[in-house]
């Protein structure tokens, strides 16, 4: 049971994330790539929102966010991007796969952590 | 346009009663033809009726009669025809049944008649046959008794004599039947011309019926086409108007135009309430003109540059004028944001990747992107210019969205922060002035002076011992790190704040070296670093020489008399300084000039700036007086004055060169006469005489009217050897109270008050003033002088030129 899940291949900044969304009371699982990714929303329904890195060995996070869409048929999940560029191409196949936010690398926790936790009930 | 108030134009006849109407006036026609033919009908009818009811009915009757009278006349002659014939008794027999027959249909036929309603004429015929029947039936009745004796079986005698009797009967019966055979053949006759009469009747009903309700349907054909045709036209017509109204506005864009309201029908109230759609229409979009104007004129006017980004890192075509001159081009629509603002920046590649991909991540997205990005923004950055100058602009970054919270543009607010950030670097660097001075004040002077030579041979030593040193040697480092050692303690002894942290950083660097031999032997970083330190130490020999006009070991206690700023007055400004908003401009030039006070009351200037005052007031003064503003110049032989005697200066000199003015230089016209320039030349020297201070001043004038000076100071006995005193003693005439030479009381001088006060102000201060000949016209009217001001020499400070 969480409400967040993380996915990310770095362990530093998963770990980072984690933490510092654990420290603002908000409960957390974590996937190594899209395909744990995944399988952790599989088995894990109350998950409310998803925040992802891009590149990932693997499944990269938007063929996941087409997954979720599509295999998983989740339409109510809330995925959020992790990302350090930004492409129109990438934004288009974001858009059609219903993300809803992008968030260029560094993360600003103070920034993010009002949005998140009402993105994550 | 449309000058009819709402309740007039509901008076109008509608469309929904028009259209009602025709109905029921089309309506009424048909039933109005219908009624009228059902008359003509009804009429036709009751005449056929009539007809057939009376007159033919009657016709038939008297028809029948009048067969029944022929039968009977049959009868009658078959009778006589077979007299001849005896025994045929059944003959008779049957002629009497036949007879018989006849009888009772005539008295059929006649009954029937005879209950027929009759006309008048009728009535008259039918009662004279009335009385022609009887007569006939009487002798008729006589037929019978004969006709039944010849049925039964006769002699021929009997037989005879019966058919005699019925001939004579016969007879008698001829003018009976002929009465009775005409009134019935009147009768029939006059029926049957009722009857044909009757049936034209009916007919011409008919034929009339039918001619009105012909043209009755063509007039209601025909008013129904017309008055169609009206109401159509009366509904049409404002109707294409309107449309060709709506069509010229959506065209020509003209809100302006109104449509006419011409009729009061649902029409009229459409183009009623179409107009007032418009004129909303009108206002809203003269309102949005006026704001886009507003915008635009902001855009032209605010001194902010403004600009907004949209998909793409493209930048809108609308964007505020001063953009073009913070940027220094007018290419700015639709370039790359990355290129236009940040090339020739100081901004490393991976930053502006980060911002390249915050731009993207926020333009077409939700509103929180920009809340979760918004702190990758750059907000200040160094951008070199065309021409090689660094500017430094500070950005603001806003979002625009729409009414769904997405994203449409970020709006960028370009400053121009250069000035701002040299003035800010400019109040640190008088920050750094005034707590050295704060520290320098804070040592006796002779010690300070011991302090900075001592250092400088140590900070030179150094410098000699790290030129001489190719390579990393223990002893050498030890030496240096023991100099500056040294340095550091002494500095810190005195609370030199600055100079010991410029100092430890130097002997770190040492110390380091000491502690680890392996290090690289840097020979132009330390002299580098050695240099700021040498630096540092000239800028603090320099504040005390100059600024504090401590040159040299000094006396003791002398000049910290004399400063007229405190401890306190520093401390204030520097809390000035620190209080000051760093990006406020006004702020930032109020605490400069603060410093700038505080330094000039503790400092020196260059007489020129102490006076400039008054220099600046001379033009205008020569202009009074008729004459050219004069030349000024200055020879400073390396001298500056306090800053704390600038006033007195400043009183001193207003005086004295009022008076050169007045006095002293001529009109043009009378210079170039005597072959001077038009303009007159004052000129001031700055000197040491005699352990004093002097400034002397000069003009090429017509000299001191030494003449007139004479004669007035003789008449008012003011000179103490009479007529034996020398040019000398008539100058000195002039310091005296209540002396004056001027002929009228100027606005300039002569009220006798001048140059007592002057002598005042000056011996005030420990000094004097005189004046002394430059030429050898000793007893002349006029004599060249210059005016000489000595003051103590702890009001200036002697600084190399």
């Amino acid at each position: 049971m969480a409400q967040i899940l993380v996915v990310d291949d770095s362990s530093t900044v998963r770990n980072e994330v984690c933490d510092f969304l654990k420290a603002n009371g908000l409960t957390v699982t974590s996937a190594v790539d899209g395909k744990d990714g995944l399988d952790k929303l599989r088995a894990d329904p109350s998950i409310k929102l998803v925040v992802s890195d891009v590149n990932m060995p693997n499944m990269d996070g938007l063929t996941m966010a087409e997954k979720i869409r599509g295999e998983l048929r989740n339409t109510t999940v809330n995925i959020i991007m992790l990302t350090t560029e930004n492409s129109p191409s990438m934004k288009e196949r974001g858009k059609a796969a219903g993300i809803k936010g992008w968030i260029v690398k560094p993360f600003s926790g103070a920034a993010v952590i009002a949005t998140f936790k009402k993105l994550a009930v | 346009m449309s000058s009819k108030t709402d309740s007039e134009i509901k008076k109008g006849i509608q469309i929904k009663t028009k259209l009602r109407l025709t109905l029921a006036l089309s309506s009424l026609g048909l039933a109005f033809m219908c009624a009228l033919g059902i008359i003509g009908m009804n009429r036709a009818l009751t005449t056929i009726t009539y007809l057939g009811e009376t007159k033919l009915q009657a016709a038939l009757n008297v028809g029948q009669m009048q067969g029944s009278l022929l039968k009977l006349g049959g009868i009658n002659k078959a009778v006589l025809e077979y007299k001849d014939v005896s025994g045929e008794y059944r003959l008779f027999e049957g002629l009497k049944a036949d007879r018989d027959d006849v009888l009772l249909d005539l008295k059929e036929a006649w009954e029937r008649y005879e209950k027929l309603p009759k006309d008048e004429e009728e009535q008259q015929l039918w009662a004279s046959l009335v009385d022609s029947s009887k007569l006939w039936e009487k002798a008729d009745k006589k037929l019978d008794a004969p006709l039944i004796e010849l049925s039964a079986r006769h002699d021929k005698a009997t037989h005879e004599k019966l058919m005699f009797q019925y001939e004579g009967f016969l007879r008698d019966i001829k003018t009976g039947e002929t009465y009775m055979t005409d009134g019935v053949s009147g009768l029939y006759r006059y029926l049957s011309e009722a009857s044909v009469k009757a049936s034209n009747d009916a007919i011409a009903v008919v034929e009339q019926s039918k001619k009105q309700m012909i043209g009755l349907a063509a007039g209601i054909i025909l008013f129904s086409l017309l008055f169609g045709i009206l109401m159509s036209r009366s509904i049409h017509k404002p109707l294409t108007r309107m449309i060709e109204a709506i069509g010229d506005i959506e065209k020509n864009d003209d809100f302006s135009r109104r449509v006419e309201v011409q009729t009061h029908d649902e029409i009229g109230v459409t183009i009623v309430a179409f107009n007032g759609m418009i004129a909303k229409i009108e206002a809203s979009s003269a309102q949005l003109r006026q704001k886009t104007n507003d915008i635009q004129t902001m855009l032209q006017n605010m001194p902010q540059g403004i600009l907004t980004i949209v998909d793409g890192g493209l930048i809108h075509s609308e964007y505020s004028a001063y953009l073009e001159t913070i940027l220094e081009t007018d290419k700015i629509a639709g370039r790359q944001v990355m290129d236009l603002l940040f090339a020739n920046s100081n901004l490393g590649a991976d930053t502006l990747s980060q911002v390249e991909a915050v731009g993207g991540a926020c333009i077409g997205e939700d509103i929180m992107n920009f809340e979760f990005n918004s702190h990758l923004m750059v907000t200040e950055f160094e951008k070199t210019m065309a021409d090689g100058r660094v500017k430094s602009l500070e950005l603001s970054w806003s979002a625009i969205t729409d009414d769904s919270d997405m994203i449409v543009s970020l709006m960028l607010c370009v400053r121009d922060v250069t000035e701002l950030r040299k003035l800010a670097a400019e109040a640190g660097e008088q920050k750094r002035e005034l707590e050295i001075i704060g520290e320098i004040l804070a040592v006796n002077q002779e010690k300070f002076h011991e302090f900075i030579s001592g250092s400088t041979q140590f900070v030179e030593e150094n410098q000699a011992l790290i030129k001489n040193t190719d390579t990393l040697q223990t002893d050498v480092i030890s030496q240096l790190f023991r100099n500056m050692h040294t340095i550091k303690g002494n500095a810190r002894t005195y609370a030199l704040q600055h100079l010991t942290n410029v100092v430890h950083e130097a002997e770190q660097t040492y110390d380091d070296l000491r502690q680890n031999p392996e290090l690289e032997w840097n020979q132009t970083a330390l002299l580098e670093q050695l240099q700021s330190v040498a630096d540092l130490l000239a800028k603090y020999e320099k504040i005390n020489e100059v600024t504090l006009g401590r040159k040299g070991p000094g006396r003791r206690g002398s000049v910290e008399r004399y400063l007229m700023v405190d401890k306190e007055h520093i401390h204030d400004t520097l809390l000035q300084l620190e209080s000051a908003n760093m990006s406020s401009m006004h702020d930032l030039v109020e605490a400069h000039k603060a410093v700038r006070r505080t330094l000039r009351l503790l400092g020196t200037e260059h007489i020129g700036e102490t006076l400039d005052g008054v220099f600046e007031s001379l033009p205008s003064l020569a202009a009074e007086l008729g004459k050219e503003a004069p030349v000024i110049s200055i020879e400073e032989h390396g001298y500056v004055v306090r800053g704390q005697v600038s006033g007195i200066l400043k009183n001193v000199f207003m005086h004295l060169l009022r008076n050169s003015m007045d006095h002293g230089l001529e009109a043009a016209e009378v210079r170039t006469a005597k072959g001077k320039s038009a303009a007159g030349n004052i000129k001031l020297e700055l000197g040491s005489e005699g352990g004093q201070f002097t400034i002397r001043l000069g003009d090429d004038g017509k000299g001191l009217a030494l003449g007139r000076i004479r004669r007035i100071a003789l008449e008012k006995n003011m000179l103490p050897n009479g007529e034996q005193s020398s040019d000398e003693e008539v100058a000195k005439v002039i310091f005296q109270a209540g002396f004056s030479t001027a002929e009228a009381v100027t606005e300039v001088s002569g009220r006798g008050v001048g140059m007592d006060a002057v002598q005042d102000f000056v011996a005030r201060e420990g000094g004097s003033i005189h004046f002394e000949f430059v030429d050898n016209a000793e007893g002349a009217d006029f004599r060249q002088f210059q005016t000489v001001v000595s003051l103590p020499d702890k009001f200036a400070v002697h600084i190399e030129a």
